[in-house]
C-alpha cells in the first residue's frame, strides 16, 4: 500500500506523463471530458483526473475521474452519492460508462465538483499545514463528521478517508471535504496507517466495505495527521506498523510521545480504539462536538505471554501477533501447531487453559480426519488462527479477506488475470463458515451467501462456476464478456441492446452463440427470478434444447425489460435456430418454420421467435405424429420382412391353393357337363 | 435337428391313431352303411356300375396315388373324368340299360378315349394349377412389397431417416 500511496503522490505531484490524448469523451450527452487536459493534482491513485465541462453551464467547475477497467468501481456508492451536496463531501455530479478514446474502450467515469483549493496533503511522507486544536473542530471535525453522517444515513461507507484524499473546497482553506471513494474497491487505496488492525491484515483489494467504524478510525488518523502536520509513523514500514499497532494499540503507536490537548486525546482515543465495538460512533462524536466531555477510553491491550513463542526467528508475546505471523507463513506454521507447541504455550505462557484445550481438540480432529491430510491440516490452521484472533479477517494460506471483500478481490483478480485459486478454495472448503462460527455475532445472511457461492462453484456448467460467483458478489460489476466488446453492461436491461449491437460485429456464418460463461452468469445473478433451471439447460448436450433455453431467457428479458425491437439479436438467434427447428420431426413443419423466420427477424421480436419455435401444442402434435409414423414404418418393415422371408410357406400355400382350385375346377366342369347333358337330353 | 421332424411325425401319427380310434365307432358305421347301400343298388344298376368302374379307373388311380392331407387330385381328375363319361351314361340310362350295352360301351374306343382323355386333361389342370397360383402369389407379394416400400419412402420423405428407428415404447408420444 505504501507503494500505491507513493505512486499516487507522484501522480499528484504531476510528474507522471498524462495518458495519450484523444478526442474528448462525452458523458450522458452533457459532460465533455477533455482528454488533453489532465489534472494530475486531482487524480486518485487508480483514476486519472481530467477537466470536465457541462454543456449546459460552462461556468461550472468540474473534473472527471476515469476509472481503470481492471478494478471494479463502487457503482452502488455512486448511485447513492449522485447529486448529494453536503458539507464534508465533494459533490458527485454525474457518473456512468463513457467511450474514452485514450483507453480505446468504455470506462466508468465520475464527474465531481472541482475543489477551489488544493489537496490537504499530497503525500503521506510529506508535510501538511498544521491545524491547531482550536480550529480543527470547526474546520475539520465538524464538516467531516457531517460527511460521514450523510454516508451513514445512506447506508454506505466511504473507505477512502485519508489525509491525502482531503480537499479544501474553497480558496480560503476553510471548507474541507473528502475526495473520491468510488473509483476503486473499498479501502483499496488506503494506506495501512489509516486502516484498523483487522482491515490492515487483509489484502488491499479484499478489505470490503466494512462499517462506519472503519471510517471513524480513518477519521481519527486523519485528524491526528492534521493536528501534527505530518505522518507520525512515516518511519515505519507496513509490517512494522501493523506489528506495533497489535502490540501497543493504535493510539499508542500513532500518537506515541506527541503532546496533545486533552480534548484531542479524548477524541483520538475514542476514534483510534482497536475494539470496533468500543470505538466512538457518530453519537459519541456529536456529544463531544456539543462540548460534553467523555472519559477517555483506556486501551485494552491483549494479554502478554509470560514466555514468548518463537516462530521463524522472532518471538511473539501475544496471540494476535502470533496469528498474524502464522497466517503470513502458512506452511511453516503447521508443524508447531501439530506438534502441540502452541497448545503448550497457550496453556503455560498465556495461561488460557480453555483455549489450549480447544486448540488441542482441533489438532486431534485434524490428525484423526479421514479426508485428505493436507486439506485437514489447512483447515486446522484456519481454525487455530481464528481461535488465536477471532477478530482477524478470513485467512486461508496466503489469502486474507473480510467476507464483504471477497467480491472486489475476485473481480480484481479476474480482471487482471490473477490467481484466484486460494479465494475459490477457501469458499469450496467452507472457510468463511468456520469464520462465522468463530464469531457468533455476525449475521447469518452472509454465511448463507457463502453457502450459495459454494453451491455455484460446485457446478461447472454455463451460468455457474467462478463467473457466477463474480456477479453474485459484485452486484454492480459490468458484464465481462468479450462478446459485448466495448459495451458497459451493468444492468440486465442493458444486456439485450448490447448483444443486439454485438450482432452487427459478428462474422457471417459464425456459429458463435450470443451467450458465453460470463453472459450466462451475469443473467443468473442479475435476474430477479430464479433462472437456474434454464441455465442448466444451456449445457444440454442436445444443442436444440440449449438454444431454446437461451431463446426463452432472452424472450423473457425482452418481454419484461424491452426493447420491443432487436433485429440484430433476433437475426443472430434465427441463424442459430437450426437445431431448434431440427427438434421438430416433420419436414413440412421445418419448412414452414424456416419460411416464417425471416419475417420475425425483420420484426426483431425474440418473444415471437420463441413462440414460433417452442409451440407446445405443435411440438406435442409433431411428437405423436412422429411416433405414429415410426409405428407405421415398423409395421411396413415387419410385413416386408415376413413376405420376403416366407418363400417356402408361399410355395406350400401356392401348392395347396393350386390343388384346391384345380379340384374345384374339375368339379365345376363335371357339373356343367352333367347340366348340359341333362338339358340336351331333356330337350 | 434332423430327428426332430421324425419325432414330430411319430407324435403326429400317435395323435392320428388316437383320433382315429376315437372316431372309429361313428366313422366306421357310416362307411359300412354307405357300402351296404351301394351294394344293394348294384343289382338294380349293374350296367351303370360296370361302365363307371371301367371308365372311372383314372379317378380311382388318382385317389390312391396321392398321399398327404391335401388329396385333391381325385376331385379334379374325377370331375373331368365324369364329364367325359356322363354323355354315354345318359345314353345308357335313356337307351337300353342292359349289361350287354354296358359291355359294348366299355369296349367302344370312343367311350374310353373320351373318359381317359378328359381325365388326362384333369391331370394336366391339376398339375398346372399350383405353379400358376404360385406365380400369381409371387406377383401379388412383390406388388405388396413394392407398395410397402413406397409407403416407407414417403414416411422418410415426410419425417426423415429417424422415422426408421424403432419407437420408444416407454416415452410418451408427445415427447418429441
Amino acid at each position: 500500500m505504501a507503494e500505491a500511496e507513493a505512486a499516487a503522490g507522484e501522480k499528484q505531484a504531476g510528474r507522471e506523463a498524462p495518458a495519450q490524448a484523444g478526442p474528448p469523451g462525452v458523458l450522458r450527452d452533457r459532460y465533455v471530458i477533455r482528454s488533453n487536459q489532465p489534472l494530475p493534482d486531482l487524480s486518485a491513485p487508480n483514476a486519472d483526473a481530467f477537466a470536465a465541462e457541462d454543456k449546459r453551464d460552462s461556468n461550472r467547475r468540474l473534473y472527471a475521474l476515469i476509472c481503470k477497467p481492471e478494478l471494479p468501481p463502487r457503482v452502488n456508492v455512486m448511485r447513492a452519492l449522485k447529486g448529494v451536496s453536503t458539507l464534508g463531501l465533494q459533490s458527485m455530479i454525474e457518473w456512468g460508462p463513457m467511450a474514452w478514446a485514450p483507453a480505446g474502450r468504455q470506462c466508468m467515469t465520475v464527474v465531481y465538483e472541482r475543489p477551489a483549493g488544493n489537496r490537504v496533503m499530497t503525500s503521506l511522507r510529506g508535510e501538511a499545514r498544521r491545524i491547531d486544536e482550536y480550529d480543527i473542530t470547526r474546520k475539520v471535525i465538524e464538516p467531516l463528521v457531517n460527511g460521514i453522517k450523510e454516508l451513514t444515513n445512506r447506508g454506505i461507507t466511504h473507505r477512502a478517508i485519508r489525509p491525502t484524499n482531503l480537499f479544501f473546497m474553497d480558496s480560503g482553506g476553510d471548507r474541507l471535504a473528502f475526495g473520491d471513494c468510488v473509483t476503486s474497491p473499498p479501502a483499496f487505496d488506503q494506506p495501512l496507517v489509516c486502516e484498523s488492525v483487522e482491515s490492515a491484515m487483509c489484502l488491499p483489494v479484499s478489505r470490503g466495505s466494512g462499517t462506519y467504524a472503519d471510517d471513524l478510525y480513518a477519521l481519527g488518523v486523519t485528524i491526528l495527521f492534521l493536528l501534527l502536520g505530518r505522518n507520525p509513523v512515516a518511519h515505519y514500514d507496513d509490517e512494522a506498523l501493523l506489528r506495533a499497532k497489535i502490540q501497543m494499540g493504535s493510539y499508542a503507536t500513532l500518537v506515541g510521545d506527541e503532546r496533545l490537548a486533552l480534548p484531542m486525546i479524548e477524541v483520538l482515543r475514542g476514534l483510534l480504539c482497536d475494539d470496533p465495538d468500543q470505538r466512538w460512533d457518530i453519537a459519541s462524536l456529536d456529544l463531544w462536538l456539543q462540548g460534553r466531555r467523555l472519559s477517555p477510553l483506556q486501551p485494552r491491550i491483549e494479554k502478554r505471554a509470560a514466555r514468548a513463542f518463537p516462530f521463524q526467528g522472532k518471538e511473539y508475546l501475544n496471540c494476535r501477533e502470533l496469528s498474524a505471523a502464522m497466517a503470513k507463513n502458512w506452511d511453516l506454521a503447521i508443524p508447531p501447531v501439530l506438534e502441540g507447541k502452541l497448545e503448550l504455550w497457550l496453556r503455560r505462557a498465556i495461561e488460557d487453559k480453555e483455549r489450549a484445550a480447544v486448540v488441542a481438540d482441533v489438532v486431534r480432529m485434524a490428525l484423526g480426519s479421514g479426508t485428505d491430510k493436507r486439506v485437514a491440516t489447512d483447515l486446522m490452521l484456519c481454525k487455530v488462527l481464528m481461535l488465536l484472533d477471532a477478530n482477524a479477517p478470513i485467512r486461508y494460506k496466503g489469502f486474507s479477506a473480510m467476507p464483504d471483500g471477497y467480491g472486489a478481490a475476485l473481480a480484481a483478480l479476474m480482471a487482471t488475470r490473477g490467481d484466484y485459486r486460494l479465494l475459490v478454495e477457501s469458499i469450496v472448503r467452507d472457510v468463511p463458515k468456520l469464520w462465522f462460527e468463530a464469531r457468533s455475532d455476525q449475521p447469518d445472511a452472509s454465511e448463507a451467501n457463502f453457502r450459495e457461492l459454494r453451491a455455484y462453484l460446485t457446478q461447472t456448467g454455463m451460468g455457474f462456476g467462478i463467473e457466477r460467483c463474480l456477479y453474485e458478489m459484485n452486484d454492480a460489476l459490468p458484464c465481462q464478456s468479450p462478446l459485448l466488446g466495448e459495451e458497459y453492461v451493468v444492468e440486465l436491461r442493458e444486456l439485450l441492446p448490447a448483444l443486439n449491437a454485438a450482432a452487427g460485429r459478428r462474422s457471417e456464418g459464425s456459429k458463435q452463440w450470443p451467450c458465453d460463461r460470463h453472459i450466462a452468469a451475469f443473467m443468473g445473478a442479475r435476474a430477479r427470478s430464479d433462472i437456474d433451471r434454464n441455465l442448466q439447460a444451456l449445457a444440454d448436450p442436445d444443442g436444440g434444447t440449449g438454444l431454446m433455453a437461451l431463446i426463452n431467457l432472452f424472450a423473457v428479458f425482452q418481454y419484461r425489460l424491452g426493447p420491443e425491437q432487436l433485429p440484430g439479436l433476433t437475426g443472430w438467434l434465427g441463424a442459430l435456430a437450426q437445431p431448434a427447428i431440427a427438434a421438430y420431426h416433420s419436414r413440412e413443419k421445418r419448412k414452414e418454420l424456416e419460411k416464417e423466420l425471416p419475417r420475425l427477424v425483420r420484426k426483431g421480436s425474440i418473444v415471437e421467435l420463441y413462440s414460433l419455435l417452442d409451440d407446445a401444442n405443435a411440438r406435442a402434435k409433431d411428437g405423436s405424429e412422429f411416433t405414429w409414423a415410426q409405428t407405421q414404418y415398423q409395421a411396413a418393415e415387419d410385413e416386408i420382412r415376413r413376405l420376403q422371408s416366407d418363400e417356402e410357406e408361399r410355395e406350400r400355400e401356392a401348392d395347396r391353393i393350386g390343388k384346391q382350385t384345380a379340384a374345384v375346377t374339375g368339379i365345376i366342369i363335371g357339373m356343367v357337363t352333367v347340366t348340359i347333358t341333362v338339358i340336351m337330353t331333356v330337350w | 435337428m434332423a430327428r426332430k421332424p421324425a419325432a414330430k411325425s411319430a407324435v403326429a401319427q400317435a395323435q392320428a391313431r388316437a383320433a382315429a380310434a376315437k372316431r372309429k365307432p361313428g366313422g366306421g358305421t357310416n362307411k359300412v352303411a354307405m357300402l351296404m347301400i351301394v351294394a344293394a343298388l348294384i343289382p338294380f344298376s349293374l350296367p351303370t356300375a360296370t361302365v363307371l368302374v371301367f371308365t372311372m379307373l383314372p379317378t380311382l388311380a388318382a385317389y390312391f396315388s396321392e398321399r398327404g392331407n391335401s388329396r385333391y387330385a381325385w376331385l379334379c381328375v374325377g370331375g373331368l373324368n365324369f364329364a367325359g363319361v356322363i354323355p354315354f351314361l345318359f345314353g345308357l340310362w335313356f337307351g337300353v340299360h342292359t349289361e350287354d350295352e354296358a359291355l359294348r360301351l366299355i369296349s367302344d374306343g370312343n367311350v374310353l378315349v373320351s373318359a381317359y382323355a378328359t381325365s388326362a386333361l384333369g391331370w394336366m389342370i391339376y398339375k398346372a394349377m399350383p405353379p400358376m397360383i404360385g406365380s400369381w402369389l409371387k406377383f401379388s407379394t412383390d406388388r405388396r412389397v413394392g407398395s410397402l416400400k413406397a409407403a416407407q419412402r414417403k414416411l422418410i420423405e415426410d419425417w426423415g431417416d429417424e422415422v426408421a428407428r424403432k419407437p420408444q415404447s416407454d416415452a410418451p408420444p408427445a415427447a418429441g
